[in-house]
């Protein structure tokens, strides 16, 4: 069980209360209820309601007792559905539909009356704090599932990695390809990756299974093209640069990050230099005409 | 808000993005952490500006208070890097593995821990892990399939390897914390400087304190004589650098280099 320390913590139901707790129509609603009442101690709170207020040490005493005692409960309730909240998104990481029997037996245990309060609470926060919607996929079987109401991104995980490590790795092919006239063989690419410590089908802490990273997911996004060259026996395959790697990085750039990581100047290497200066210039114009073509639209 | 004794923060798109990536990936480095939150303004809210990182993050700790739970940042133990996970404010901290590992599994990985934590290196051998297979809990498992358990901790980062030993990952040192503390009270080792909990440091071999590789750069920085905090002895280790963010973004993708150099000091 949770042991948070003391601390004060605002109780849950007046944040909840700010909530917009709207719910489309195919959603199962889920409505968080405004009571927050724990029925072993529903007792004690129906009688600090209906009792006196007393002067008597000994009133001011069971009154003081059963207030610790409200709280306790209140406490140990939103602990319960914070519990249930991380239990929620750690099935649903495994993609597996939640039960209800699932929940009690794991999380909510003695306080299984109390269920639909629970989860209620639980699903508004699932919703306000992560942004996932939770839906009773079956109301006889009782199970669940969390469905992401955030809008979904296309290649998410690609647009995150920026310039890390698997990036890194692509530069290192694109520069290779580069430096090699704008194709290389599959064998060289090999070649110089072993020199980094990085074997194809050797699990790599950073790359995973290299041959899977660079021969299927490089050459599905488009960053490299991977074709057989004719005329070859026994057949060899070589690698050129994908139109994604045209369009996100250059050439220039690329002899950059070579010229770096042999601590010299782009300009050592004269006939990439030259090819890439051409590169640019081509840009620069296909830019400029792009911006003539969208001036003259605007009339 | 109306009301309210403490000021919660509020929630957006934004932020809901930022922890839902965040807990797909379980750790992340700062830097990786920085791209994130940019990631998540240019998708939900692109002509805001970005917020600084740190409050950021406090601002989604307040509401995640309510749920014991957190964004926590470390530092990690063998290169100061920072990182950043999302960690439970309870106690029973093997907890989140249970959902990814099978009962045996989870039982080699406390093994695993137990030989780290008893360690004097903060390491412990495949070899002693293996040996221990005999005893684990549930269903028996071999010392092949033992050994592709520990690839699978090191894959989800809760170990990391090392030339055929392991230690913790940053991530686990970060969610376990209080777990390993409370459950090896005695053997558990501590930073004298910063007082966390220690796996890999380096010791004094006079009077036996010990430190975190990243507080011993920040403790003798420019230090041309470095001494020991405690009893005053010459530190007779090799002082790293400082970790510098800057510093790495320039030499790209050294990273992967670096880690094979840096050598075990004890």
């Amino acid at each position: 069980m949770l042991q948070k320390p003391e601390s004060g913590a605002l109780p849950i139901p007046q944040a909840e209360r700010e909530m917009d707790g709207s719910h489309d129509g195919e959603t199962q609603p889920l409505t968080a209820s405004q009571e927050m009442s724990p029925e072993e101690d529903l007792g004690a709170v129906r009688e600090e309601g209906a009792s006196e207020p007393s002067l008597t040490p000994k009133g001011a005493r069971a009154l003081a007792a059963k207030t610790l005692a409200r709280r306790r409960a209140c406490r140990r309730l939103d602990r319960t559905v914070a519990e249930l909240v991380q239990f929620l998104l750690l099935k649903d990481r495994k993609k597996s539909p939640i039960t209800r029997s699932e929940m009690v037996k794991y999380v909510i245990g003695d306080l299984k009356d109390l269920f639909p309060e629970i989860i209620a609470r639980a699903a508004e926060h699932l919703r306000y704090v992560f942004g996932f919607e939770l839906k009773q996929l079956d109301r006889k079987h009782h199970t669940y599932i969390l469905i992401n109401k955030l809008k979904p991104i296309e290649h998410e995980e690609e647009a995150l990695r920026g310039d890390g490590p698997r990036l890194g790795l692509l530069m290192m092919i694109l520069g290779l390809i580069y430096m090699k006239g704008n194709s290389a063989r599959e064998a060289q690419v090999w070649a110089m990756l072993r020199r980094l410590g990085v074997r194809p089908s050797k699990y790599h802490f950073l790359f995973g299974y290299p041959k899977r990273l660079i021969m299927e997911d490089f050459v599905q996004l488009r960053y490299l093209n991977y074709r057989r060259v004719p005329h070859t026996n026994p057949p060899e395959c070589e690698f050129s640069w994908g139109p994604r790697s045209n369009l996100e990085t250059s050439k220039m750039k690329v002899l950059g990050f070579v010229a770096k990581l042999h601590k010299k100047e782009p300009q050592h290497w004269p006939v990439q230099y030259r090819e890439a200066l051409a590169d640019e210039a081509d840009r620069a114009r296909a830019g400029a005409s792009v911006r003539a073509r969208a001036s003259t639209h605007l009339w | 808000m109306q009301g309210s004794t403490r000021r919660t923060g509020i929630m957006t798109d934004v932020h809901r993005r930022f922890l839902q990536l965040l807990m797909t990936h379980g750790v992340l480095e700062e830097c990786d952490v920085k791209r994130l939150q940019k990631h998540c303004y240019k998708v939900h809210d692109c002509n805001a500006t970005i917020e600084k990182l740190e409050d950021f993050i406090n601002n989604i700790n307040s509401v995640l208070e309510s749920l014991y739970i957190e964004i926590k940042k470390g530092v990690t133990e063998d290169d100061g890097r920072p990182i950043y996970a999302l960690v439970n404010l309870a106690t029973t901290s093997i907890s989140k593995m249970a959902s990814d590992f099978a009962e045996n599994e989870l039982d080699l990985f406390r093994k695993a821990l137990e030989l780290i934590i008893d360690s004097d290196t903060g390491f412990a051998s495949s070899t002693n892990i293996l040996n221990l297979v005999d005893q684990l809990k549930g269903k028996k498992m071999r010392k092949k399939e033992a050994e592709h358990v520990l690839q699978k901790f090191v894959q989800n980062k809760w170990l990391i390897e090392k030339e055929g030993e392991f230690t913790l990952h940053g991530r686990a040192i970060l969610e376990m914390d209080q777990y390993i503390r409370e459950t090896y009270p005695d053997a558990v080792k501590v930073c004298n400087i910063c007082r966390s909990l220690l796996i890999q440091g380096q010791s004094c071999e006079t009077c036996g304190i010990r430190m975190h590789l990243p507080c011993v750069a920040k403790y003798f920085q420019s230090n041309s004589e470095p001494h020991c905090p405690h009893c005053n002895d010459y530190w007779p280790h090799e002082v790293p650098e400082v970790f510098d963010p800057e510093k790495e973004r320039e030499t790209g993708m050294s990273r992967s280099n670096k880690r094979s150099l840096r050598s075990r000091q004890h």
